[in-house]
């Protein structure tokens, strides 16, 4: 055994699926994050606020991306009740603020903090199931959910929507999107912070363990079901700061949008960008909900282009944008 | 400290109307290597489920240094100091070597906020740097588990279950699937965990090569039922032991 | 509530649960045949039921075609679709090995192209109606009042029902399935062609739906989204155990009747709620449905 001239076996990339482990930062993460960073300062002086404000909500997509990812890419398990803990979020933010005038930065803790535990109770009961049963568990919550934003009056407003009333703090008061900008990009880079410590801490492998094999994870003394459902809550926590974030500067929110087409259009974002990996997450966000801005003025086509692009990457790039990149610049090199 | 590490006390355990272990008794004495044996279907994997406690048996009870662990989790072996590997592999297959062997490592890791975000614990990596050192598996550091050869994926398992700092180490058909020269050096490997760093072994093994050369003690199970126990060389010559492998292969023929 | 108007409530509501119901289980049966044969809820049943539902319009209001042409057309059209995107897309997805995820992707994507493809038409952006296959009138059965019209897709529910099941026992087809549903590589051993099973359960799934989408298309508003009936489908398939198709329809008559029965009895405001809470009910209190078979035990 002491034998290293043992060969490992050609790795057969067909065999079956593969998800990054994300142990160390390969180059391409890292020249992307600077150009993120580069950008996202000089915005605010280039564009109108209208961009900004597409600007704030990709960055609400990234949040609620990195959530999901903790929950299906890292931990495997597909729930599909985003947009419902997203929608918790909003709500209890834009009702922290508008009831009790509460600073902006405690109705973000708020959100997130009530998301997380709804989520953690939800989660302890569905996290029993697995695959497609957990999913359309999660589903059904999520359809109830909606059901109940649009008929619990006196807390949504029911069908006609709720005003939420600027964020403040103290006597500041954010009424632009200009003006949420700064404060979007800061609880944005903080969760993706957050994300990457806890991915690359134990609790992070604990969640690929339990990915990868439960019962080898219980070997390993992973409390298998305790690991699901702190992924399951901490994913929830990241919709709830999500809605939050919305809540600084959008004005009015409706459930028609915290239906099941939110919660796919976040799904596809984290499979488009490549299942497993935080720059897949954050990438696929980007790159998708702007797809999707670029293709808003003409519904019926953004629909088309929107189900080929997903239909042509599943056939194609089934890894992901980054996956595909990475391979093809290493057919390159490779000759 | 009791001087058994492990007791099986009247281990029962049916499936429907099926009685897969029947009344079973064994006693693993601390710092030995224990095999057991049997043809195929007599139990053996139940039992070592049992006390890995993946199975809960029907009744009958399972005590570690004394201890009744009957109503554990799995999961709570671990932190108890028991260890295990799995017949058909059950690695991490698509994390690297080394994090395979980290999250083993982790059961031992400080319970602080700090050492739980923190992404190399101190003492955990040393450990694991040691533990693939010792199973040669350094060279294949960061390559993707399921990437290894079955050989390696073998010790890969070992290393991680070494990981947990185990007392009790639980090993399903550790040598099923190498080759000769591969079982010789785990061979050398178990022998010396055991010796050198008083680790206990159970294991459940189709290879008499392996167990007879390196089991102090060997327990023989038919039918869900011990036929058979003492030293190698006592089973070796015990009638009912030829017996039972004989009608098997008869029944094979 | 006297206990007249209660026993009023419970007939009507279980005539008109099981007309409905009778549709909800075609799409019960559609989305479980798909899954028991290759594992994939497919997201995009509820807009292969409405792209079958305009293909039938367009025919029959736009082309001024013959019901007799008009209904053999869209079926063929259905499975046709279906099995070519089995063949041409989902094929492709599975050799491409990512997660088992991208499948239900690949499903997703097509909902949306077909939703959109309905939109660019033009036809969906006003609701539409149907004409009815038969010219409705009232019956009285018992004291529940019903349709002709009720009666006819009922009675071709049951009667499609029933060849589905025929089929899925007594042809060699049909017993194709059925082993490529319990293990897939052993059927693969002793020669079933994979593709081809898995283009015919694709095309008869789509089939289902375009048959589902004429029984149902003179009772609702015809818009791009009526795709989202499906859900009432999936939550019959839920509560028949999801890999049962005799527990696909009787979950699709449990719906139709519980949603109608709440209807009547609890608020009209409650019925899209029904499915939902019935979904997670029966995840919680038997995740493995009504008919659906013992969870395993992993062997380690």
């Amino acid at each position: 055994m002491s034998d290293k001239t043992a060969t490992v076996i050609p790795a057969s990339d067909t065999e079956r699926p593969r998800l990054a482990a994300p142990e160390k930062m390969p180059v391409t993460q890292i020249a992307l994050l600077a150009f993120v960073a580069a950008a996202l300062v000089v915005l605010p002086f280039v564009v109108t606020g209208y961009v900004l404000y597409i600007a704030n909500l990709l960055l609400v997509f990234i949040v609620l991306c990195l959530g999901l990812h903790l929950v299906i890419g890292e931990t495997g398990q597909f729930a599909l009740a985003h947009a419902a803990f997203y929608g918790i979020g909003i709500y209890s933010s834009g009702l922290a603020g508008n009831a009790f005038g509460w600073p902006f930065p405690l109705s973000m803790l708020l959100a997130g903090v009530v998301a997380g535990a709804v989520g953690v109770v939800i989660g302890t009961v569905a996290l029993r199931m697995r695959d497609i049963y957990l999913a359309l568990a999660t589903f059904a919550f999520g359809e109830a959910m909606q059901w109940v934003f649009l008929n619990w009056d006196q807390v949504t407003g029911g069908p006609n929507g709720l005003r939420i009333s600027p964020a403040r703090l103290g006597d500041l008061e954010i009424l632009t999107d200009r003006q949420a900008y700064p404060v979007v990009v800061f609880v944005t880079l903080l969760m993706i912070a957050l994300t990457i410590v806890i991915s690359r801490s134990r609790v992070g492998r604990s969640f690929r363990a339990v990915r990868e094999s439960d019962v080898a994870a219980m070997a390993m003394g992973i409390p298998v079901r305790r690991a699901k459902i702190t992924a399951f809550g901490l994913s929830a926590f990241y919709a709830g700061v999500a809605g939050s974030m919305f809540a600084t500067f959008s004005t009015y929110i409706h459930p028609d949008s915290l239906g099941f087409q939110t919660t796919i259009l976040a799904l596809t974002m984290v499979v488009v960008g490549g299942l497993g990996s935080i720059t897949g997450a954050v990438g696929g966000a980007i790159v998708f909900g702007l797809i999707s801005e670029f293709l808003r003025q003409t519904p019926s086509y953004q629909e088309i282009i929107y189900g080929l692009i997903l239909i042509v990457f599943m056939m194609y790039a089934p890894r992901g944008l980054f996956a595909f990149i990475r391979d093809q610049m290493g057919r390159i090199t490779r000759g | 400290m009791a001087e058994h590490l492990l007791e099986v006390v009247d281990l029962t355990v049916k499936f429907g109307g099926l009685t897969a272990v029947n009344k079973f008794n064994i006693a693993v004495k601390r710092g030995t290597i224990h095999a057991l044996i049997g043809p195929n279907g007599a139990g053996k994997s139940t039992t070592f489920n049992c006390i890995s406690r993946f199975y809960q048996p029907t009744t009958g009870r399972v005590l570690l240094d004394g201890v009744d662990v009957t109503r554990m989790p799995a999961s709570a072996m671990a932190g108890l100091g028991v260890a295990r590997t799995f017949q058909n592999l059950e690695l991490f297959g698509e994390l690297t070597v080394f994090e395979n062997v980290m999250i083993g490592a982790h059961v031992h890791a400080g319970r602080s906020w700090v050492e739980v975000l923190s992404a190399r614990p101190p003492g955990v990596v040393e450990h694991v740097e040691h533990l693939l050192e010792r199973t040669s598996l350094t060279a294949y550091r960061n390559t993707v588990a399921r990437n290894l050869d079955f050989g390696h994926q073998k010790l890969l398992e070992l290393a991680r279950a070494l990981a947990i700092r185990p007392r009790l180490l639980l090993l399903d058909e550790p040598a099923a699937g190498l080759r000769n020269r591969e079982i010789a050096a785990l061979d050398a490997l178990l022998t010396d965990l055991c010796r050198r760093e008083g680790i206990t072994i159970l294991l459940v093994e189709h290879v008499m090569q392996l167990v007879m050369a390196i089991s102090d003690r060997v327990t023989v199970l038919n039918f869900g039922t011990k036929i058979s126990e003492g030293t190698p060389d006592d089973v070796r010559n015990d009638p009912s032991v030829i017996e039972a492998y004989l009608g098997q292969e008869m029944a094979h023929a | 509530m006297t206990l007249d108007v209660v026993f009023l409530f419970l007939q009507q509501g279980v005539a008109s649960g099981l007309v409905i119901g009778s549709v909800y289980a075609l799409l019960a049966l559609a989305i479980v045949v798909i899954f028991k044969t290759s594992d994939v809820p497919n997201f995009s049943q509820g807009e292969m039921v409405m792209a079958a539902g305009y293909i039938a319009l367009y025919l029959l209001v736009f082309r001024s075609m013959p019901l007799w042409i008009v209904m053999p057309a869209t079926i063929l059209a259905a499975y046709a679709g279906a099995a070519l995107f089995r063949r041409l897309v989902l094929n492709q997805v599975a050799r491409a090995n990512g997660s088992p995820v991208n499948l239900v992707i690949a499903t997703l994507g097509l909902s949306y192209v077909l939703r959109g493809f309905v939109r660019q038409t033009g036809f969906g952006d006003t609701p539409r109606s149907f004409p009815p296959v038969v010219e409705p009138q009232s019956i009285m059965i018992g004291q529940a009042a019903v349709t002709t019209l009720d009666l006819v897709i009922l009675a071709t529910a049951v009667v499609v029902m029933a060849a589905f099941f025929w089929m899925f026992k007594y042809t060699k087809i049909g017993r194709a399935m059925r082993a490529v549903g319990m293990n897939p590589k052993a059927a693969q051993l002793v020669g079933v062609d994979l593709t081809r099973i898995h283009m015919i359960v694709w095309g008869l799934s789509g089939g289902i739906s375009a048959i589902a989408a004429l029984l149902i298309s003179p009772k609702v508003l015809m818009t791009a989204d009526m795709g989202s009936i499906v859900t009432l489908g999936f939550a019959a398939a839920i509560v028949g155990g999801f890999t049962s198709l005799p527990g696909a329809v009787v979950g699709g008559f449990l719906i139709g009747i519980i949603e109608n029965l709440v209807g009547l009895f609890i608020s009209s405001r409650a019925i899209v709620l029904a499915p939902f809470v019935a979904i997670m009910l029966v995840l919680v209190i038997r995740p493995q449905g009504l008919f659906g078979g013992r969870v395993e035990i992993k062997k380690v």
